[in-house]
């Protein structure tokens, strides 16, 4: 599975990098190395829904408050 | 075009409680491409020395960009300085440094502390020829130029650091010709070098200088082109004409912005590689493309080097920072700083919708607006900018 999480400019002001730290965390912490790979992109051309990540193509938009509950329901669920 | 140039950076502490510095550096390039460093040390300190120091490095070095003698220049100064009325003289100590053509030097010094000449890593003793002009002795010296020349030029407050606190006859040439002696291969630029030995100098001297202090550096080095992509064209249709100008510059090539990069990547046939390491946490991640040397987010990143910028040319307490970190920001900031000579911006003038969002702090006018900062910061360091907006 493929995660990629935007850095650009409107993203990172929205908290990209909070976003990414989480997702390494919880990544770690579930065991998913193998299985998910996570990359940054720079602008995805929608940045008023910032912070953009998409999961196998698929976008989503996540903020630093609700990154848990995006990776309970959109990557581990798919990943186990 | 000379392959040569000089990097010129000074620095100054005041004497302890004195709100104006009573040494002045005035640099000046002339129009024959040939530039005049002035330093000047006013007797005592404070405002009277303020004015001996200023009116003697203005007078030098407007007279001699004028073509007139040294011996003009000299009599002039004996003539026109106000005589203080408590020492009943008029005095003013000066280091003449012309460049011509980087690749020769005139050294003209009278009373100042002997400016170091750093060659090789080595202190390299220059010739000097003694002159007599209105009763003051007057050393002159013509030098011919090498790549990684290091000249330092300096007021009395220097040596004088650290007298009967950390040495009984203050800091001596010799010893500040082996402390900068130990900075010389670092390749440091002229302005760090120079805080650096101010720094060492406000150390000995406790915080609390008993004279002025100032240090101005002349490194002679090689020139390097340097080429920064900034922004997408207004128009889509130019993307290909500004990427193949851009990439077609000699020198290394920096590109800030994702969509900047993106388009590039596209012209290159090569993929975008972001990186997901928050070296900095004001800093977004860079990225890699081929065939670049450095690829980075836009205004953010370029904001923060605006902001070193500022910093490099006041008081440079920054330049720990920049100097070693790894996040995109730090890393221009080396490139353009330490590395260029000569700056090639091309600025795209596309308008990101996203970012015209009243509650982002990056719309098109800030953009444009660092874009012009920058350019100045960097031209006040010394370095040849050309700007093309596209």
């Amino acid at each position: 599975m493929k995660v990629t999480v935007c850095i650009g400019s409107s993203c990172h002001l929205k908290g990209s990098r909070q976003v990414v730290e989480a997702l390494q965390g919880l990544i770690s912490d579930n065991n998913l190395k193998d299985s998910v790979e996570l990359g940054g992109t720079f602008c995805m051309g929608n940045c008023q829904q910032g912070v953009c990540v998409t999961v196998d193509g698929e976008l989503y938009s996540v903020s630093p408050e609700t990154v848990d509950e995006f990776f309970e329901e959109n990557i581990l669920s798919r990943a186990k | 075009m000379n392959k040569l140039c000089a990097d010129i950076g000074y620095r100054s502490i005041f004497h302890d409680g004195e709100e104006l510095c009573g040494d002045h550096v005035d640099v000046i390039e002339q129009e024959d491409g040939s530039t005049v460093v002035v330093l000047a040390d006013g007797l005592g300190s404070g405002v009277k020395a303020s004015i001996l120091s200023t009116l003697t490095s203005k007078i030098i070095s407007t007279m001699i960009a004028a073509g007139l003698s040294l011996e003009d220049c000299v009599q002039t100064i004996a003539a026109t300085l106000p005589v203080c009325s408590e020492r009943h003289v008029a005095y003013s100590t000066f280091t003449i440094m012309r460049i011509v053509d980087s690749n020769e030097a005139e050294l003209i010094q009278y009373d100042n502390p002997a400016v170091i000449l750093l060659r090789d890593g080595e202190e390299y003793d220059y010739p000097k020829t003694e002159l007599s002009i209105e009763g003051k002795k007057i050393f002159q010296s013509r030098i011919r130029l090498c790549e990684n020349d290091v000249f330092v030029l300096m007021s009395d407050g220097c040596p004088h650091a650290g007298i009967g606190t950390e040495y009984n006859f203050g800091w001596q040439r010799e010893d500040i010709a082996e402390f900068m002696k130990t900075f010389y291969p670092v390749g440091y630029t002229a302005k760090t070098l120079s805080t650096i030995l101010i720094d060492e100098c406000n150390r000995l001297y406790g915080g609390k200088p008993g004279d002025d202090a100032t240090a101005c550096v002349v490194r002679i080095r090689r020139r390097e082109p340097m080429n920064l992509l900034f922004g997408p064209p207004s128009n889509r249709d130019d993307c290909d004409k500004m990427m193949s100008l851009f990439f077609s510059k000699e020198g290394k090539h920096i590109i800030c912005g994702g969509t900047t990069s993106t388009i590039a990547a596209k012209y290159l046939g090569k993929p975008l590689k972001p990186k997901l390491e928050f070296v900095d946490k004001d800093v977004p991640p860079i990225a890699e493309i081929e065939g670049v040397d450095l690829v980075t987010e836009g205004v953010i990143t370029i904001n923060k080097v605006l902001s070193y910028a500022k910093d490099y040319l006041s008081d440079n307490e920054s330049y720990s920072q920049w100097g070693v970190k790894r996040d995109g920001a730090s890393l221009i900031c080396r490139l353009l700083f330490e590395e260029a000579t000569d700056i090639n911006f091309f600025v795209g003038r596309a308008i990101n919708p996203a970012h015209q969002n009243p509650d982002l702090p990056i719309n098109f006018n800030i953009k444009m607006q660092l874009v012009t900062e920058l350019s100045d910061c960097l031209k006040k360091m010394g370095k040849r900018i050309k700007v093309s907006y596209f």
